[in-house]
């Protein structure tokens, strides 16, 4: 638990990570995730409750959880006026490492996540992507047993975090590393997590294995997009099958109560209801669903693939009213 | 809150760091920053080689009054201690700039966080102290000024100056923990800058008359001065040199605690 | 291509107005300082603090042989603290101006009917207002702590004419160098420099103090003339022409070359664009 005077950020906070697994933290921005890691990686101490990482108390000793973890921090906190070289130096010096055994581990990541050409320049000069990827390898070098990985991609290009989900992959599976990576983003959980926690307004709604949670919320989701004056005509219509889902704006999403079966019946009674259907796409549960049936809201950024307009524009209204034009 | 991630294994090649090792680091990384930025460093040349010349001229006919016949040797000490003390803003705008960008939690993570965030950065100060301590004598022998003093005199100047780069970057410090910002580097400043002027700075504490002569006899900074001043006005004397050295010992004892419990407030 | 937006109107008067448009702007930029007494406050302050901690200081001083009669050194540093105001002042006012060439105000002022010149004179012209209000600040608390002006009225009046101009000058040089770089941190950086230039002045010791090489350095440093000029008033009871000439003509004539360097650095900058 961790309270700022009478706030209570995070409560409900119980999770166990399993040695050798990827764990994945999901939630909104300011629901606890950073606060949770915090605590975790030691930077703040818990008021209250207990956390283990590593075997060790995070309140009462500190020092021993220290050497055990890495941690790679968000907006990759580095100083811009040193070199790579110079910074995966000082992670040595800091965590004790001899340093004919650091020179020879800074060589082995920066090959690895492609920076020794790189590693004799000031890091001020370095892309986004280049610097997650030595602050990847600054945190990976004292081979930590537990490595944290906030929000590790945020504002990264696709191809650079791509690379850097083989890398977390790579580290899991061939060294072991058990992983706590906290994002909000979605697909990032699904590819990377063997297990995830879903964290609003500082409590763990949801814990389990990605697949299995999707099961639980069971029916597939139905998107169907119609024109803006037909929305509520079109809800009534829906109602009957099932659930009305949170969506992204635009769209209406239902929970098909008989599966993709139902769906025949859904497109006979909007038609008969005098409905124009733009267009339709059926769901199997996301984690999304999951996320939205958790806490009754929809994840920011997490949104429905069938709106989501191909250059990559966000939904405006103009197109929405181009569409009911057709 | 419970939480458990993973169990302990002797997997890993992390041990405790020694703390000298840390600190060297930290010294090394504050010189990296000075050769490359070299801009955020040269003010804290400049003024004290500027104010020495400008003393030196402007207060000399008032110096020579007090029986000081030399003025630079009166202000080549001064202005030693106020670049020494100067390099303490440094400090405390690097350490501001570090919280911002997150490296200073990199820092405090680490096995030997302790060493990283407080005792590195003093040690760093000291050693930055040594730069305008050498370009300021240099001026000032340049200029004239005499140490009867001989090696013993220099070696009372740089226990001064460094004694002050100690006490004034671990103030720096504690105030730049605690208030986060870079107001704590101003408010640095404006300490040092009282601090020094509500001294014996300007002239011998038997000329001064007025508000300032009691606040003078009991500011630290007057023993401070006689210590690093002795070896530029006569011989070096037990007598004039350890009233400044308990007066560093002291204030560097409180400053090196704020600094430390600075620290701990991140913890809370 | 060809763009027909709203034709401009032409304001024939523009010329005519471009006085008011400067006093409009100036009473803007007075207020403006005014409202912010954080960055104002150590224009203030810091004269007051050092002149009280060199009149203790050097309080034994003023017996010294040569040093000219005074009540006190308090009153002997009445002038050091108002050109020291004055110089403070100066610098934050061209800081201000850089702040605003940093965040776009030349973009605005290209686009405005104000004639260019006004925008630059107004803001300059709240460094003659604060500069007044700094010198009567620093006679008034001095005369609470016993201070005489002993040249009477005219002397005061004289003094706070003085303050003004020097404000202006200095204030319109440091805004050549705000308008020539657009940055703040230089504006301040040149401060140390202005400082050292008062130093190495007769503003802080008189002259007859002073010897060697560092002489000849104040003897041709014509702020030494300035503050000699201030410090006559207090100090003297006689007004003579020369205190006059000291005094009044010297900052006007570097109210002149200043602007004369001012408004060429802003026509190149416009230029420039």
């Amino acid at each position: 638990m961790r309270r700022f005077g009478d706030i209570v950020a995070v409560d409900g906070v119980d999770l166990a990570v399993q040695e050798g697994e990827i764990f994945g933290f999901l939630g909104p921005n300011g629901a606890g995730k950073s606060t949770t890691v915090r605590m975790l990686t030691t930077l703040l101490r818990p008021t209250g409750g207990r956390a283990v990482v590593a075997g060790f108390d995070v309140a009462t000793h500190p020092a021993e959880v220290r050497k055990r973890i890495g941690v790679a921090l968000q907006d990759a906190a580095i100083d811009p006026l040193m070199t790579g070289n110079e910074l995966l130096d000082l992670q040595a010096v800091l965590y004790g490492i001899d340093r004919s055994r650091a020179r020879l581990r800074a060589g082995e990541l920066l090959e690895r996540v492609g920076l020794t050409a790189a590693a004799h320049r000031r890091v001020g000069t370095y892309s986004g992507g280049m610097r997650r990827r030595l602050d990847l390898a600054l945190a990976l070098m004292h081979e930590p047993v537990v490595l944290f990985l906030d929000e590790p991609t945020t504002g990264l290009d696709p191809m650079s975090r791509l690379t850097l989900w083989e890398e977390v992959r790579y580290l899991n599976k061939e060294l072991g590393t058990t992983v706590l990576l906290t994002t909000q983003y979605l697909e990032e959980a699904d590819q990377l997590a063997d297990r995830i926690a879903i964290i609003d307004n500082g409590r763990i709604v949801r814990e389990g294995i990605p697949r299995e949670l999707k099961a639980q919320v069971g029916a597939p989701t139905l998107l169907v997009a119609v024109p803006d004056e037909q929305r509520e005509r079109a809800r009534e219509v829906l109602v009957a099958f099932g659930d009305i889902r949170p969506t992204a704006e635009g769209t209406l999403g239902v929970g098909l109560r008989d599966g993709a079966e139902g769906i025949a019946m859904v497109v006979r009674s909007l038609d008969q209801a005098g409905i124009r259907l733009h267009r339709m796409e059926l769901n199997e549960p996301s984690l999304d669903d999951v996320f939205a049936e958790a806490t009754g809201h929809s994840l920011e950024g997490a949104r429905s693939r069938l709106l989501e307009p191909a250059a990559g524009a966000p939904p405006t209204k103009g197109r929405r009213r181009r569409g009911g034009r057709k | 809150m419970t939480a458990a991630l993973g169990e302990d294994r002797t997997y890993g090649v992390a041990s405790d760091p020694r703390t000298a090792t840390v600190i060297a680091f930290m010294v090394k990384r504050s010189l990296i920053r000075i050769r490359r930025i070299p801009a955020a460093f040269l003010p804290s040349l400049a003024m004290p080689v500027f104010q020495l010349i400008a003393f030196g001229g402007a207060f000399a006919g008032a110096l020579a009054y007090a029986k000081i016949n030399q003025a630079l040797d009166w202000y080549v000490p001064l202005s030693c201690l106020q670049g020494a003390a100067f390099g303490a803003m440094g400090l405390a705008f690097a350490t501001v700039n570090d919280l911002r960008t997150g490296f200073f939690d990199r820092l405090r993570m680490a096995p030997g966080g302790r060493a990283a965030t407080v005792y590195g950065p003093l040690a760093a100060s000291m050693v930055r102290a040594i730069i305008p301590l050498v370009i300021v004598s240099a001026v000032g022998f340049i200029g004239g000024a005499a140490l009867p003093g001989g090696v013993l005199g220099l070696l009372t100047l740089t226990a001064a100056a460094l004694g002050v780069a100690f006490c004034a970057s671990g103030f720096g410090l504690g105030l730049a923990l605690r208030m986060r910002t870079l107001a704590a580097a101003t408010l640095t400043q404006f300490a040092i800058f009282f601090a020094l002027f509500l001294s014996t700075a300007q002239m011998p504490l038997d000329f001064i008359q007025g508000w300032v002569k009691p606040i003078a006899r009991l500011n630290p900074m007057t023993n401070v001065l006689r210590l690093a001043r002795e070896g530029f006005l006569g011989e070096v004397t037990w007598q004039d040199t350890w009233g400044g050295l308990l007066a560093i010992a002291i204030l560097g004892t409180l400053t090196t605690v704020y600094a430390v419990r600075g620290l701990r407030s991140f913890d809370k | 291509m060809t763009v027909a937006l709203a034709r401009q109107p032409i304001h024939e008067d523009l010329h005519q107005s471009a006085v008011r448009q400067t006093l409009a702007l100036a009473r803007r930029s007075v207020l403006g300082r005014l409202r912010q007494p954080a960055a104002l406050a150590p224009s203030f302050v810091f004269p007051l603090f050092f002149a009280a901690l060199s009149a203790s200081s050097y309080s034994r001083v003023k017996n010294a042989p040569g040093f000219p009669k005074v009540d006190s050194f308090l009153q002997f540093g009445l002038a050091a603290a108002v050109m020291q105001g004055a110089f403070f002042g100066a610098t934050s006012a061209a800081a201000d101006l850089a702040v605003d060439i940093e965040q776009g105000f030349w973009e605005r002022l290209m686009t405005s009917p104000v004639h260019r010149t006004s925008i630059v004179i107004g803001r300059l012209m709240s460094s003659l207002v604060v500069g007044a209000l700094q010198a009567t600040v620093f006679m008034g608390f001095l005369a609470a702590l016993g201070v005489r002006v002993r040249s009477g009225p005219i002397g005061i009046v004289s003094i706070v004419v003085s303050a003004s101009l020097v404000s202006l000058a200095m204030s319109t040089l440091m805004s050549t160098f705000a308008i020539k770089t657009g940055s703040p941190e230089v504006v301040q950086g040149m401060f140390p420099l202005v400082f050292v230039l008062m130093f190495l002045s007769s503003t802080f010791m008189p002259r007859e103090l002073m010897h060697g090489w560092f002489r000849h350095v104040v003897d041709v440093n014509p702020i030494s003339y300035l503050a000699e000029g201030m410090r006559g008033f207090v100090i003297e009871r006689e007004l003579s022409g020369w205190r006059f000439f000291e005094a009044i003509a010297i900052p006007s004539i570097g109210c002149v070359l200043a602007l004369l360097l001012c408004l060429r650095a802003l026509r190149r900058r416009l230029a420039q664009m």
